[in-house]
């Protein structure tokens, strides 16, 4: 089974770190910093995992997350919101599967992601 | 020509300036000198006529009566002259030409004892009235004498009877005029005495009056010239009292909002419903709620607050309300919250790639590091960690104050509120050789309502707060059941306690005791403001007991059931 994972991450640093932790669990990472090409590139992939920032230049996260979810496509896919807005993931909640608060501990990462991997 | 005599009358008895009864007297004998001076004049016209018709004028005697009326007549004119002057001197001059006239006007002999002794008791009688009312006695006694001199002169036996009842004319005059003066006296002091009465209250009348303009006057000046609006309704609720700076921040015409009632003031209002719904309450239920209300009313922020109007007797006489211009105000704590809250949230991302990053370090995801190097990368997650929670402090901070933290209740276990605490605080207490216990009451129900998040966040702060106190010993945290509606928190340490003085600001906005010991413990001092803004938000209180030296106590009573907020 496939273990692709996008990250849609706008800030350089987070997003390197993101992917760290998930390569070193073993998934194969893809870096998007853009909500429109995101948007593309939903459109082409159907990844195992998609940790998804609220904030994003063009297309917002949460735009992007009701299309996802409104998508049969990817119905198996496993999405983690990432915010650093405690109200907005409250918000978000009901609708992603995971929802992380900023800051995001590497280690937190890493053993959720190991979890949630395809065995 | 009647008139000029009724004015020369009443000059004649214009008696001013000297005292009543003697210008009453003056009047009586302005009376008799008057009723003497027609009965001259009638006695002139009708002797001359008389003389005229029967043409004897030559006859002796005759021209003498004429002289003699003459000389009555003028002697009145005088006398009212000396009447102007003094009426004691003139009203004894016309008695004892009174006197003397009846002395000549028969026979010594008649009148010593015969048909005029009698005519004497006119002057008697008469002076009472005239002079003093005992005067009567010695004119009784001059007339007396006179009656003797006459019976002498004629050699005739004195009328004896006649002058004893002089004297008894003499008392009974001077009886009457004396109770007459007396009860004119009396009647006197009485008007006096009205006339003070009268002068006195009229006087505090004017007073007071005078007094009440004064600091009717006074207030109003106050009100017109104070900057804040200020609006004084009746019990009915209709405006009776309205400054112009109300006008000026409603903008509408004074006019207008005079007789208004709270409810045309409301409606008039351009503000929302929730916002009339609390101008409303303001008005009309003052000081029943909070001391300050904010309303919007259009583009102003306007900050009212209201009581009743009590008179002396305490009873309520109506509400007045003071509205303050709290637009700047409430614009600069709206951008100081939003600047806090934009500055926090920059200032956590990149933070968070610091941790993510020192964390990727101590995993040692490339490359097993040594031991030095991995104690140090422990210390910048450390590090990083206490940056983070100061900013969350902040942010928490800044959405309190702009009221936007609420309380997200749901069924929560108390046991996993310490299960999380031990395993958020354990190393840190461990770390400065500390212990950190805890005890759950068995009582306490397994689940209740309430914030687990910002449960564990108070937990945290109290058990961080003792930690940063506390030298040696250890932490205690118990959860208990108070009563039915009630459960509590409470965070004891063995730290170094807290000066009496110090207790009441504990709870303070960046606040520590001594101020000195931020540098010593680091912290902005939010967490125990923070803590008891929690609290408060959760319909609940806290309190603290300390005892220098040996140790605090926070504890917190909080409801079981969820507060409809």
């Amino acid at each position: 089974m496939s273990t692709l994972a996008f990250i849609i991450e706008d800030d350089q640093d987070l997003s390197t770190i993101f992917a760290d932790a998930l390569e070193s669990v073993g998934y194969q990472v893809e870096q998007i910093k853009d909500g429109l090409i995101a948007q593309q590139r939903l459109k082409e992939e159907v990844p195992y995992l998609i940790l998804l920032d609220m904030h994003l230049p063009h297309i917002s996260g949460a735009d992007l997350l009701t299309k996802i979810k409104a998508d049969e496509r990817f119905k198996a896919t496993t999405v983690i919101l990432t915010t650093a807005d405690a109200r907005m993931a409250e918000a978000y909640e009901p609708m992603a599967d995971f929802v992380m608060v900023k800051p995001i501990s590497f280690v937190q990462l890493r053993d959720l992601t190991a979890r949630l991997k395809p065995r | 020509m009647m008139k000029k005599i009724r004015a020369l009358w009443s000059y004649l008895n214009k008696f001013e300036g000297i005292h009543p009864d003697n210008a009453r007297r003056g009047r009586i004998l302005n009376v008799l000198l008057a009723g003497t001076f027609l009965l001259g004049t009638f006695a002139l016209i009708s002797i001359t006529t008389a003389l005229s018709i029967l043409g004897t004028w030559d006859k002796p005697g005759n021209s003498l009566l004429v002289i003699t009326v003459i000389v009555i007549g003028l002697g009145s004119a005088g006398l009212f002259y000396i009447n102007q002057r003094s009426t004691k001197f003139a009203a004894f001059l016309f008695l004892l030409l009174l006197s003397i006239a009846f002395a000549f006007s028969d026979v010594p002999a008649e009148l010593a004892n015969g048909r005029s002794t009698f005519v004497f008791l006119i002057s008697i009688a008469i002076s009472s009235l005239l002079l003093t009312p005992f005067s009567s006695f010695y004119f009784a006694l001059g007339n007396g004498v006179v009656i003797a001199v006459l019976a002498s002169v004629a050699g005739v036996v004195p009328n004896v009877p006649a002058i004893v009842s002089f004297f008894m004319v003499a008392l009974i005059s001077w009886l009457s005029s004396r109770s007459l003066e007396q009860a004119l006296s009396e009647l006197r002091d009485i008007n006096a005495n009205l006339d003070q009465i009268v002068k006195e209250r009229t006087h505090a009348l004017a007073e007071s009056l005078t007094r009440e303009r004064i600091e009717a006057g006074r207030s109003q000046a106050i009100l017109e010239s104070i900057a804040d609006g200020v609006i004084v309704f009746d019990t009915r609720g209709n405006a009776i009292q309205v400054n112009p700076a109300l006008s000026n921040l409603i903008n509408v015409p004074i006019n207008n909002i005079f007789n208004a009632s709270v409810n045309a003031l409301v409606e008039a209002s351009p503000m929302d419903a929730k916002n009339r719904g609390t101008l409303a309450g303001v008005l009309t239920k003052p000081g029943k709620q909070q001391a300050s209300h904010r309303v919007e009313w259009g583009r102003k922020t306007l900050s009212i607050s209201s009581g009743q109007v009590l008179d002396r007797d305490g009873s309520e006489v109506g509400t007045v309300a003071v509205f303050r211009d709290f637009t700047r105000e409430a614009e600069v704590e709206k951008m100081k919250s939003a600047f806090v809250a934009m500055v926090s949230h920059e200032l956590r991302t990149p933070l968070s790639a610091i941790l993510g990053y020192a964390e990727i370090f101590t995993e040692q995801i490339y490359g097993p590091l040594n031991e030095k190097q991995i104690n140090m990368t422990n210390r910048i997650v450390s590090n990083t960690r206490r940056l983070l929670s100061l900013i969350n402090d902040l942010l928490d901070q800044a959405q309190m104050e702009a009221g936007k933290l609420k309380i997200k209740y749901e069924m929560m276990k108390p046991a996993d509120l310490l299960d999380t605490l031990h395993s958020v605080m354990d190393k840190l207490t461990a770390d400065k050789g500390l212990k950190l216990t805890s005890q759950l009451d068995p009582n306490l129900p397994e689940t209740l309502s309430g914030d687990s998040a910002r449960l564990q966040q108070i937990l945290v702060n109290l058990v961080n707060n003792a930690v940063k106190f506390t030298e040696a010993g250890s932490i205690d945290v118990q959860l208990t059941k108070l009563d039915e509606g009630h459960w509590g928190l409470a965070v004891s340490d063995t730290g170094q306690g807290i000066p009496k003085e110090d207790l009441p600001h504990i709870f303070d906005t960046f606040r520590q005791v001594e101020g000195t010991t931020t540098r010593v413990h680091g912290g902005f001092g939010l967490g125990l403001s923070i803590v008891k803004q929690l609290v408060t938000l959760m319909g609940g209180n806290i309190s603290v007991e300390s005892e220098l030296g040996k140790g605090s106590t926070f504890s917190i009573t909080l409801p079981c059931e969820a507060m409809s907020l």
